[in-house]
Formats: C-alpha cells, sequence, structure tokens
C-alpha cells in the first residue's frame, strides 16, 4: 500500500507513511484527550500518562514486528523516549535523565553501530516454521496473568511522591556502596571482554608490512 | 494523581511485547532490542513502587539505576559476541549459531 504512495525515491516510504499514519491517528486522538480533560473526565497528568503510554506500545509493537532492522531500532528509540516521560510521571527526574543519557544516547547508538559493523540484513526470512504464533500464545498467557492479578490486588489509593537528589545520592553511596563497587568492577570486565573478544579476532588476519 | 495499577499494566504489556520479541525473532541484534524492551518494562515497574509505596526507603529507584547500568554492560558485550561472530561466520541469525544447543 505504502508503495503507490506518489514520493521521490530516495524518502523512506515506511518511514514517511508511518509518519503520516501516526499524525492521522495522533491528531484526533490528542483533540479527544484535550476534551476529555477540558470537561474533567480525566485530570492532566493523565492525559500525559496516555500520550507516553501510546507512544511506548506503538513503539514496542514497531520494535517486535517490522521486519527491517533500521526502522525496528527507530521504534525502539521511541519507545525508550516515551519511557523516559514515564519515570518523569513518577516522579524520579533523576531516572528519566539517565535513562534519556543511556538508553536514548548510548545503547541506541551503539546498536546502529552494530547493525553497520555486522552488516546485518534484515530479521531473516523464516524457512522451518514461525515461532510468532507460539510465542504470541504464551505471552498472552503470561500477560493476562499479570494483570488479572495486579488488578485484582488491592493497592490502596497512594500517590507518587518525590525523592530529592540529595537523599538520594546519600542513600545511594552510603548504604549502596558494596552493590556500587560490584557494578563497577561488572563494567569494567564487560568493556575488558568486550574488547579482548573483538580484538582477537583480527590476530589472524595478515600483519602489515613494516 | 495517577493510580499505580496503570504503570504496572504497561510495564506488564511492556514486559509482554519484549518477551514476544525475544521468542520470535531470528537476528540477533534484534533480539537485544527485544531485551531491552523487557528490561525497560521491569524497570517502569521498579520506579512505580518505589515512587508510590515505598516513598521512605525508595529501593525500587536504586535497583532501576542497576537495571540500567547492567543493561548497558551487557548490550557492549553482546555487540562485541555478535560482531565476533559475524566475522568468524558471515552471519547475525541465530539460527546458524547453534552450535553448543544439545
Amino acid at each position: 500500500m505504502l508503495k503507490r504512495i506518489p514520493l521521490p525515491d530516495q524518502f523512506d516510504r515506511i518511514i514517511i507513511g508511518g509518519g503520516i499514519t501516526v499524525g492521522a491517528i495522533g491528531v484526533p486522538l490528542g483533540i479527544v484527550l484535550v476534551t476529555l480533560v477540558a470537561f474533567g473526565v480525566i485530570s492532566a497528568p493523565e492525559m500525559v500518562f496516555f500520550v507516553a503510554a501510546i507512544i511506548v506500545i506503538l513503539g514496542a509493537l514497531g520494535c517486535v514486528l517490522l521486519p527491517n532492522i533500521v526502522h525496528a531500532a527507530l521504534s525502539l528509540t521511541a519507545t525508550l523516549i516515551g519511557v523516559a516521560a514515564l519515570y518523569l510521571l513518577l516522579m524520579s527526574e533523576f531516572l528519566a535523565l539517565v535513562q534519556v543519557l543511556v538508553y536514548g544516547g548510548g545503547v541506541v547508538l551503539l546498536l546502529l553501530f552494530g547493525l553497520m559493523m555486522t552488516n546485518a540484513q534484515d530479521d531473516p526470512v523464516v524457512t522451518d516454521g514461525s515461532q510468532k504464533p507460539f510465542a504470541f500464545l504464551l505471552v498472552s498467557l503470561l500477560v493476562g496473568t499479570f494483570i488479572t492479578l495486579l488488578l485484582s490486588g488491592d493497592w490502596g489509593n497512594p500517590t507518587a511522591h518525590v525523592v530529592p537528589f540529595e537523599l538520594f545520592g546519600e542513600r545511594l553511596f552510603r548504604e549502596f556502596a558494596l552493590p556500587i563497587i560490584v557494578v563497577a568492577v561488572l563494567l569494567d570486565v564487560a568493556i575488558t571482554g568486550a574488547l579482548v573478544n573483538v580484538h582477537t579476532a583480527t590476530d589472524d588476519l595478515p600483519e602489515e608490512s613494516e | 494523581m495517577i493510580p499505580i495499577e496503570y504503570f504496572l499494566t504497561l510495564g506488564a504489556i511492556l514486559f509482554g511485547l519484549g518477551l514476544f520479541g525475544v521468542l520470535s525473532r531470528r537476528s540477533a541484534i534484534l533480539i537485544l532490542m527485544a531485551v531491552e524492551l523487557m528490561l525497560a518494562g521491569v524497570s517502569i515497574n521498579f520506579i512505580a513502587f518505589a515512587s508510590y509505596l515505598d516513598t521512605d526507603a525508595f529501593s525500587g529507584l536504586i535497583f532501576a539505576l542497576f537495571v540500567i547500568t547492567v543493561a548497558a554492560a551487557e548490550v557492549g558485550l553482546a555487540l562485541g559476541i555478535v560482531l565476533r561472530l559475524f566475522r568468524e561466520r558471515r552471519t547475525s541469525n541465530v539460527d546458524e549459531a547453534s552450535d553448543m544447543r544439545w
């Protein structure tokens, strides 16, 4: 269907068509949400939550369903930025900052570099039977159980509280000092392991003449 | 105020979508992306519990920070392995790297 949109060839039809579709769905949805807020059916934070939740779920669907690997990576970026917005709604600014920095910047960039270096094609064509029906069955059972259980629980009526940066840092570096050190060692080992793993692969290449 | 159930439901859905991706994808890098989705779902749950129910100790926030750190380390290391696999076999399809499966 997207092939029939009259566009110059240098545009990526999936991205542009996806953007048009998202706009066509998103603008009426936004009008509906703003109207609901104006009539007092839902509060303003709830409206922000719904917008962020829609972005997160659509991005996650795109990430697991799109056949093109670069489109999946871009969808993942949208999801992770939406998750950062959810962290802001949960009153934890520090983690929202970390999420945008580490995921929005680092991890997605690393994944895209990995895509380029492995010259990865799209998701391989399945020849021995798709696992999607089995995966869908298992996931729907699991998520159904989760949601049934958590909706039947009695959570009271709690409200979110802000944790000040000072308290957070104090608790992090006093009571959790040992886990911080363990994580530091873990990061060190991971970086060293990745370097060693990639480096030894070049040993059997012919050495340059001096 | 937003009820806590909204966040928990969203976390469960995100975890489920990530699990679906892990089970159904064949490319190693796409599986890594789906793992990131699962970790994001778990982090949402941690932070929701911390900021709604555990406001004095807020251990969930610190756990979420550790989750993010470990996820970053995991992506770096796993991409190193995928790169190595690609150099040796010219593929990043996990079906073609099942030598150690019994």
